[in-house]
């Protein structure tokens, strides 16, 4: 639908234009923003990367966001969960709080490292980056519910997640979970960190939570035909 | 077929509407006039896709107590399963534009859309 109408519009940019909130027409395209794009010569896909190649020397493209950058430090699963952990548009507060995050996972790792024997000191993890992700990997839920409604009652029915919400469902149990069920007066670096590494040995509340719903799924089982998609 | 005898059908409605033969044949409750949106109905009934996985991997749960790094085979059946009901979606979803009688539902409420009914005298 939104293709057949964006071949009816022409490239226009409106009089006014509206610094925030600004909507871009469907006409405008996305920036592509990795380097490794650029540096292909010409061994891709060849029909269809050199098409797109064309579209986007003609169409317009939109300007690129302030959240996204072309080095190699950057990472989209760690800006979206830092966007996540901000409020009131503080950035900076959030950049601060994962980079400490990271720097105290890092400082307990290599902790572990030098107190461990040599035999296992290739067992341990220094690098928090890997942490991280297998920390939200292991805190994802495969399966999620959802109220459905038949015959006049509600139902609790187990049904497939996108990839996308079961990384924001890791994300957000992750955020909640730091910020109501500990000590006031920890700082929120150091109560990531503690949830982060306890989440990548399987422990911890958020762990808990995703096998609690896993459960629930599991007991409701009887009613996945009462999906219909 | 309206377009052809437009007159000729505006004549035949008034003639069912009308008291003056007897009684009416027809007694609308509202204008008989095309709406502006068509209601979003489901004709087809679809089934659940994927629930063969979906028990195997809650068996293997039940069996080693919901710990899932023992249950990766059934997890990685499961997203596969997912990933291509979820093509097959959208191909059927693509088909269903071009073939059959009738327009879908909201490909039909955006042409009604361009042509809404006149509220006020412009």
């Amino acid at each position: 639908m939104a293709a057949s109408l964006s071949g009816l519009l022409k490239p226009w940019t409106p009089r006014v234009f509206l610094v925030r909130w600004s909507r871009y027409n469907p006409y405008y395209l996305e920036p592509e923003v990795r380097k490794e794009a650029y540096s292909q010569p010409e061994s891709e896909l060849s029909a269809e990367e050199k098409e797109q190649r064309e579209l986007k020397m003609i169409r317009p493209i939109k300007a690129a966001a302030s959240g996204v950058t072309s080095s190699v430090f950057s990472d989209p699963v760690l800006s979206k969960f830092i966007n996540m952990m901000m409020e009131h548009g503080n950035k900076v507060l959030a950049r601060e709080i994962m980079t400490q995050t990271l720097e105290n996972i890092k400082k307990k790792q290599v902790e572990k490292y030098h107190k461990a024997p040599e035999g296992q000191k290739e067992e341990i993890e220094c690098n928090p980056y890997t942490i991280f992700h297998q920390a939200l990997k292991n805190c994802q839920p495969v399966v999620g519910l959802e109220s459905i409604r038949k015959g006049g009652k509600i139902y609790q029915v187990p049904i497939p997640l996108s990839d996308k919400r079961r990384s924001f469902l890791a994300m957000k149990w992750l955020i909640t979970e730091c910020r109501d069920n500990k000590h006031r007066r920890t700082h929120m670096y150091e109560k990531l960190s503690q949830e982060v590494m306890s989440a990548f040995v399987h422990e911890g509340n958020v762990i808990r939570k995703k096998n609690e719903l896993h459960k629930m799924a599991e007991s409701n089982r009887a009613y996945a035909h009462y999906r219909w998609w | 077929m309206a377009a052809q005898g437009g007159v000729a059908f505006q004549e035949k409605v008034s003639r069912l509407v009308s008291r003056q033969n007897g009684k009416p044949v027809l007694k609308p409750s509202r204008a008989l006039a095309l709406g502006d949106t068509v209601s979003n109905r489901n004709p087809k009934k679809r089934e659940a896709t994927c629930i063969t996985e979906i028990s195997v991997l809650m068996a293997c749960w039940k069996q080693n107590n919901f710990v899932d790094s023992l249950c990766c085979n059934e997890t990685n059946a499961f997203y596969t399963c997912v990933a291509k009901a979820q093509a097959a979606m959208k191909n059927n979803s693509g088909q269903s534009n071009i073939q059959g009688g009738r327009l879908p539902p909201k490909q039909a409420t955006i042409l009604l859309k361009r042509y809404p009914n006149q509220r006020s005298e412009i």
